[in-house]
């Protein structure tokens, strides 16, 4: 008797055994050839915008609350808090998930510092704003068994290549270093179109390497370059890969003359001292001076040096009202602003993978995908986009159209993060 | 009569060589690079407003830290005081001098609330203090839910920025603290126990009401300081974490000169100096375009030379005492 007890109780064993194998295959793989994959439900009368004619998701659980801990490299600029209300105000009414906010994280220790402490408090996966070390962070989170993904930026080509097939490692979505240096590139041509000749630029984090700013920077003059005349360069350089390469070497930017344009001024840092203060104030005072092209905030900065002259300022940064009032008042003239939703499709992945469906490439990759900036050059479009961007009712990406995220195929969240314009983003929210 | 008139000369002399030859070497340094130092009334804005702003936060760390109370806090009291003074002007729509006014009574009463903490949980200063900052920082950040304040587009609050103001502000704080630590009772009994605190207890000098006090003070200078960046830009940014604790770093080259120069003349009007001097330097930076890593070496290069100085300023006067006996023993022979 008791042996047949015995067999019984291991066969069940066995059998129990078998079916969490089986099932762990079907999660893990979750693309669109999986058995378990539904279509997406459509009910009568619901909208659903289908970014990708005949996608294919699942249904997920979603009765467990989800820990998700954010990692912050900044937490008080116009860009972090928007981004944070985002996820604190929208997405954690909206989905099952609690998010866990790092402190402000200083440097790489910090970082490994904050992960440690993420993964104590039961986080299941991270989500990094933070960029000190991220191979480090990503290893981190792979040896603790906890999910990880970038938002708002891009891991290198070779970084890339070494995690893409890292399990753990969820992807990045943000804007590549290619849109960073083409939303540079875009605004010096506005200005250069308009037949101004003198600038200035602020070149915000160049001084500590941070690529996305020597990126802007580099399409700015490399518009210079391509405006200035048959000889015009910079510093020698005439292709954008020389320029990156020369403002890496300079950690800064060289004035003077490229071709037919000047630059006339330049400050870089964020020292906040009196003698950054005085040279901000002496750049923006500068004789001749037409247009500040600002890798980063530039209104805040120069906005009161200039009064009364007649110099205009192009900046990149987020949908914030101190900026509307700036632009109504002349002061910013131009603006490439991130909008707080575009962190909603990392948080899409994430959310998904976490509930045991991820979305990889169709070669079993992390995503690596790139979402730019929305435009304001005029202080109606800055309204128009803020309205959307600051409503915390109705943002820019909302549940629903998140939804379509949640459980997809890789064609379907590619196609949806591709189309980020206004209008783009509007239309997938109606 | 004679050795009154060398006493003079000396006393000028120590009063003004490190400015002056502060101011000298600048020069020199801007004519070889082919750059006016002061160029335009922009220069000279620039150069009053950082004299004023270091001037005052001298103050402020001094008269804490001369009595052995290091305050960490005094940066965190100017962010607040700054934030909620623009916040108030801008939604009232009240003038500039408000805001000024405005800026030095919170920074006053946030002095009292640190220095009223330091009194009552009599643990030491360094750990308060770094308590008070971040709690202040934090109030900032609730207050403004974090976005800071920015009120550029406001032309009535960033009117202030200019050589007059800047220089009334300088005297009228040079005048003021002088006053208060020269000519009052508090200013007495601070000095008492300065020099010798049980004493002072002893004979009736209340210490706690006197450490208030000092906060007070300290808080009204640094809300000065804040209403000076703020109104310098238009705008406030949030920091956290101890963020706001720079500031007072930007009093020490200053306060050592100023003990220098106090030597010669009243220990104010030496940290009056001290101001001006860090303040020739910080306009050269801006003026030759000096990237914020050399900035910082030459700082503390500067800083750790004038300390050596000090600390062997004993030796090296032997030194220059005995060369000289030795030259006058040969004249002799």
């Amino acid at each position: 008797m008791k042996k047949v007890l015995a067999l019984a109780l291991c066969l069940m064993m066995v059998g129990t055994l078998a079916s969490g194998c089986g099932k762990e295959t079907t999660e893990n793989k979750g693309n669109a050839d999986n058995i378990g994959i539904t279509e997406a439900p459509t009910q009568e009368g619901e909208v659903t915008p289908d970014v990708t004619e005949g996608a294919k998701k699942v249904e997920i659980d979603t009765s467990k609350t989800i820990k998700i801990g954010v990692l912050v490299s900044d937490a008080t600029t116009p860009e972090a808090l928007a981004f944070r209300s985002y996820y604190t105000d929208y997405i954690q009414k909206q989905y099952n998930v609690e998010f866990v906010y790092s402190d402000e994280l200083k440097d790489a220790a910090g970082e490994k510092s904050a992960i440690d402490t993420l993964v104590t408090n039961n986080c299941k996966a991270i989500i990094s704003f933070s960029s000190f070390d991220r191979p480090a962070q990503i290893e981190q989170c792979a040896g603790a068994k906890v999910y990880y993904a970038v938002a708002t930026g891009t891991l290198t080509q070779e970084q890339y290549d070494k995690y893409k097939d890292n399990e753990y490692y969820v992807g990045a979505i943000g804007p590549s270093l290619e849109d960073e240096y083409q939303t540079g590139y875009d605004m010096a041509k506005r200005y250069i179109d308009l037949g101004n000749t003198n600038y200035a630029i602020f070149g915000g984090a160049i001084p500590y390497f941070t690529d996305m700013h020597i990126y802007r920077a580099a399409g700015m003059l490399t518009a210079m370059v391509e405006a200035g005349g048959a000889d015009a360069n910079y510093l020698g350089a005439t292709t954008k890969e020389a320029i990156v390469q020369q403002i890496y070497a300079d950690s800064g930017i060289q004035t003077g003359n490229i071709g037919s344009l000047s630059i006339v001024a330049y400050v870089g840092g964020y020292d906040m001292n009196d003698a950054w203060f005085a040279q901000c104030a002496q750049m923006a005072q500068t004789k001749d001076l037409q247009v500040i092209l600002a890798v980063g905030n530039g209104s805040d900065f120069f906005g009161a040096a200039i009064k009364g002259a007649d110099v205009k300022i192009a900046s990149v940064d987020a949908y914030a009202s101190s900026y509307g009032d700036a632009m109504n008042a002349g002061m910013l003239d131009y603006l490439a602003g991130k909008f707080s939703a575009s962190i909603g499709p990392v948080f899409a992945a994430v959310y998904s993978t976490v509930n045991g469906y991820p979305i990889r490439t169709d070669e079993g990759y992390a995503l690596a995908l790139s979402q730019g900036y929305w435009i304001a050059a005029s202080s109606d479009e800055f309204q128009k986009y803020y309205a959307v961007d600051s409503s915390k009712e109705s943002p820019a990406y909302t549940k629903s159209a998140l939804d379509i995220l949640v459980g997809s195929d890789y064609k379907t969240f590619s196609d949806f993060v591709s189309k980020y314009s206004f209008d783009e983003v509007v239309q997938l929210s109606k | 009569m004679k050795k009154n008139r060398m006493n003079i000369i000396k006393r000028l002399i120590g009063i003004s060589i490190i400015p002056l030859g502060t101011l000298w070497i600048m020069l020199a340094f801007c004519s070889v690079r082919g750059v006016i130092l002061f160029e335009s009334e922009g220069n000279y804005i620039a150069f009053f407003r950082a004299a004023a702003a270091v001037m005052l936060t001298t103050f402020a760390l001094s008269i804490n830290l001369n009595s052995g109370r290091f305050d960490f806090s005094i940066g965190s009291i100017s962010l607040l005081s700054s934030v909620v003074s623009a916040t108030v002007c801008m939604k009232l729509g009240l003038p500039v001098g408000v805001m000024l006014i405005l800026s030095l009574i919170l920074g006053a009463v946030l002095g009292a609330v640190s220095g009223i903490i330091y009194v009552f949980i009599q643990l030491p200063p360094i750990i308060v203090s770094l308590g008070v900052a971040l709690l202040f920082e934090g109030a900032a950040f609730a207050f403004t839910k974090g976005y800071g304040v920015s009120f550029v587009t406001n032309i009535e609050l960033i009117s202030f920025p200019g050589i007059l103001n800047y220089s009334l502000v300088i005297l009228i704080g040079l005048v003021a603290i002088i006053f208060l630590f020269e000519y009052t009772q508090f200013g007495y009994e601070y000095k008492t126990l300065l020099s010798g605190q049980k004493v002072a207890v002893n004979i009736g000098i209340k210490e706690k009401t006197n450490a208030i006090l000092c906060y007070i003070i300290s808080g009204g200078l640094m809300g000065v300081v804040g209403f000076i960046t703020a109104t310098n830009t238009g705008n406030i940014q949030i920091a956290l974490n101890f963020g706001s604790i720079g500031v007072m770093f930007t009093a020490f080259l200053p306060m050592f000169i100023g003990g220098f120069i106090g030597r010669f003349c009243n220990e104010k009007i030496g940290y009056l100096l001290g101001a001006v001097t860090t303040a020739f330097i910080s306009l050269t930076y801006a003026r030759l375009n000096v990237s914020s890593s050399v900035q910082q070496i030459v700082t503390a290069i500067i800083l750790v030379i004038f300390l050596i100085y000090l600390n062997n300023e004993n030796k090296l006067k032997q030194l220059f005492m005995f060369d000289r006996k030795v030259y006058a023993d040969k004249e002799q022979k």
